[in-house]
């Protein structure tokens, strides 16, 4: 089954006052993984989610196809999986029963869910914490516990918001490998970091600003743009 | 997509196990209602019984020691004999008596001559400040003039001769208070306290959860996935019916163990009525919690909701024919008031469920009215 693709058109967003964001366009092609980077206050919460449905755009659009054919937006929620940056697990519940939470609220049928629980727990290395509680897991292990819940239901569009903060440098290391290994053909994923050495380990990366959409492209090629060798100089520059 | 049982469920067992694992929630719940409700079943007794009197006899004969010793039986007055001016000062003002009660001179002698131009006086002089004692002391007395009366016509039957007896004790009227005889104010009381607590608890324990999960930032995961409003709301609904439910029985069983409240109407309907009731009141909480979305604010309005009018408009305190005939209506609004009706006519009287259908009915409504209402107003967006 076909990834998802994500077209933004000229969205605009208002968060109280602030001009969260401002006649936004990008598109999200298919099976890669991009990446939505710009410093804190960029507007890189409020895209993604408007991305995940969960915010109106005061204008524009945001369209999603699979293979060419048009979704509403109910089909679009069924096969998202969004991790907010904010802590958003149960503090109490341990890992397995938010996987079990997961599967009841994406009607996953039990042989399924076992054989996917197994594959992402044996890929995130969290077996053996499975009867933990999520208030007493790891930053990492917390994010982790939280990819395994959205992935559970092999989505079509992965959003993840800032999934690397608060992480430490190996945990980062292990979120990307798993980001990577569950995208592909079948799953496009929508990072966003306002750490700029992450942006190199997207395919696509769309650079945001004060709520204004900077480029689009590959990293090489918008480095190349800007006439940089380093994500974070586009910013200093832009300040 | 349609409702699915399923995501409900998931989400009624997923708050079951949140309830469980937090004991503070848990005790609070099951033991503040049996706290309350002994407490002030015990304290609130609008029964005034031995009433200290202090007594200047002056009179000091068999008759008027017959009135007092019929005065002392009634069980309403303690009498405090004082035999100066002084000393009946010192007892109203230093001991606390609210009353003072004078036998004029003369008393037994004109009772004995039972003429009607001179009968026997007595004068009370009450202490005014406490208005509802006061009056209640004067009605109390009434009654045992009355009864002494009786009990004089009946040693000298010159007295019991109508007109011309000196203490006339006229055609007395016999009451006879059905349901509750002895007019026992906690038999009154118990079951609207019950009301009301468990109304309380219900709208407090469903108006934190949905804020709290905006506050821990649970929602926005919960809203990114298909689950909808009306499952949510039932799945919040459900676990917190149960332990309400557990708190109805256990102060079911104290108003009829402990307090000895006799219940002569229908336990099925009772049970029924206090279902309807509960989820009622739990889906207002869950009102709140969608609107407020945080749980100080969830807390204060739970308060304010679900405590003060309750207590004001149900019917509780003031009665309601005595309102206004706005507020009358205005009264109807709060399902409080109608289960207060049911509850305290399925305790003290037989009544067929029937003649509730309309207290039954205005519940229900209630409670199928802030269901929709909790749905409806469920955001299934993060917009501020």
């Amino acid at each position: 089954m076909p990834a998802l693709r994500a077209e933004v058109r000229q969205v605009s967003k208002k968060m109280g006052r602030a001009q969260a964001l401002q006649q936004v366009n990008a598109v999200f092609d298919a099976g890669k993984v991009h990446g939505i980077i710009g410093p804190n206050g960029a507007g890189k919460t409020t895209l993604i989610r408007v991305l995940a449905g969960l915010l109106h755009p005061d204008e524009g659009s945001v369209v999603y196809d699979e293979a060419g054919k048009l979704l509403s937006a109910a089909d679009v929620k069924r096969v998202t999986g969004y991790f907010p940056q904010e802590p958003s697990l149960y503090p109490d519940l341990t890992c397995r029963e938010h996987l079990e939470f997961f599967r009841d609220l994406y009607d996953l049928p039990q042989a399924p869910f076992e054989r996917r629980a197994e594959e992402l727990l044996y890929a995130t290395g969290m077996a053996p914490f499975q009867g933990r509680p999520a208030g007493k897991l790891s930053g990492g292990m917390y994010k982790k516990l939280g990819l395994m819940c959205v992935l559970l239901n092999r989505p079509k569009l992965l959003l993840l918001d800032e999934p690397t903060v608060g992480v430490d440098p190996v945990s980062r290391q292990e979120l990307w490998d798993l980001v990577y290994g569950f995208a592909g053909e079948e799953m496009t994923v929508i990072v966003s970091t306002s750490y700029m050495d992450e942006a190199g380990r997207c395919s696509q990366v769309h650079v945001l600003s004060g709520g204004r959409m900077l480029a689009s492209g590959m990293p090489q090629d918008v480095m190349n743009h800007f006439g940089v060798t380093d994500f974070a100089e586009i910013f200093l520059k832009n300040e | 997509m349609k409702f699915s049982w399923r995501r409900a469920r998931s989400v009624a067992y997923k708050e079951y196990k949140h309830i469980l694992r937090d004991p503070f929630t848990l005790a609070v719940t099951l033991i503040l209602p049996m706290i309350f409700v002994g407490m002030f079943g015990f304290v609130i007794d609008l029964d005034y019984k031995h009433m200290r009197v202090a007594v200047r006899d002056n009179d000091q004969t068999s008759v008027s020691r017959r009135f007092l010793q019929e005065m002392a039986s009634s069980g309403y007055f303690n009498l405090t004999p004082v035999h100066s001016p002084a000393e009946a000062d010192r007892e109203l003002e230093q001991n606390g008596s609210p009353a003072l009660l004078i036998i004029k001179r003369g008393f037994g002698r004109n009772i004995r001559a039972a003429n009607p131009e001179n009968p026997g006086q007595i004068q009370l002089l009450a202490d005014g400040t406490d208005n509802v004692q006061a009056s209640i002391m004067g009605t109390y007395l009434q009654g045992v003039v009355q009864k002494a009366n009786a009990v004089f016509a009946k040693d000298n039957p010159d007295l019991s001769g109508g007109a011309e007896s000196g203490a006339r004790t006229g055609e007395q009227i016999r009451s006879r208070f059905l349901f509750n005889p002895e007019l026992n104010s906690r038999w009154f009381i118990v079951p609207a306290l019950s009301t009301i607590i468990i109304g309380f608890l219900a709208i407090v324990l469903t108006a934190l959860t949905v804020a709290k999960e905006w506050e821990n930032g649970s929602m926005e995961l919960l809203l990114s996935t298909p689950v909808r409003p009306s499952e949510i709301v039932l799945g919040k609904l459900v676990p917190y019916f149960v332990l309400t439910f557990l708190d109805v029985l256990v102060v079911f069983v104290l108003a009829v163990y402990v307090f000895r409240i006799p219940f002569l109407g229908s336990f099925p309907f009772y049970m029924l009525a206090c279902w309807v009731y509960i989820t009622g009141a739990l889906a207002l909480g869950l009102v709140i919690s969608v609107v407020t979305r945080q749980q100080q604010a969830a807390i204060q309005f739970a308060f304010a909701v679900g405590l003060l009018p309750s207590f004001i408009f149900s019917g509780f305190i003031f009665p309601i024919e005595n309102m206004p005939a706005f507020f009358q209506y205005f009264t109807a609004l709060f399902p409080q008031r109608w289960f207060l009706l049911i509850s305290r006519t399925v305790f003290l009287s037989d009544a067929a469920p029937v003649t509730l259908a309309a207290a039954f009915g205005a519940i229900g409504l209630f409670a199928t009215a802030m269901i929709l209402l909790a749905v409806h107003k469920f955001k299934t967006d993060v917009e501020p």
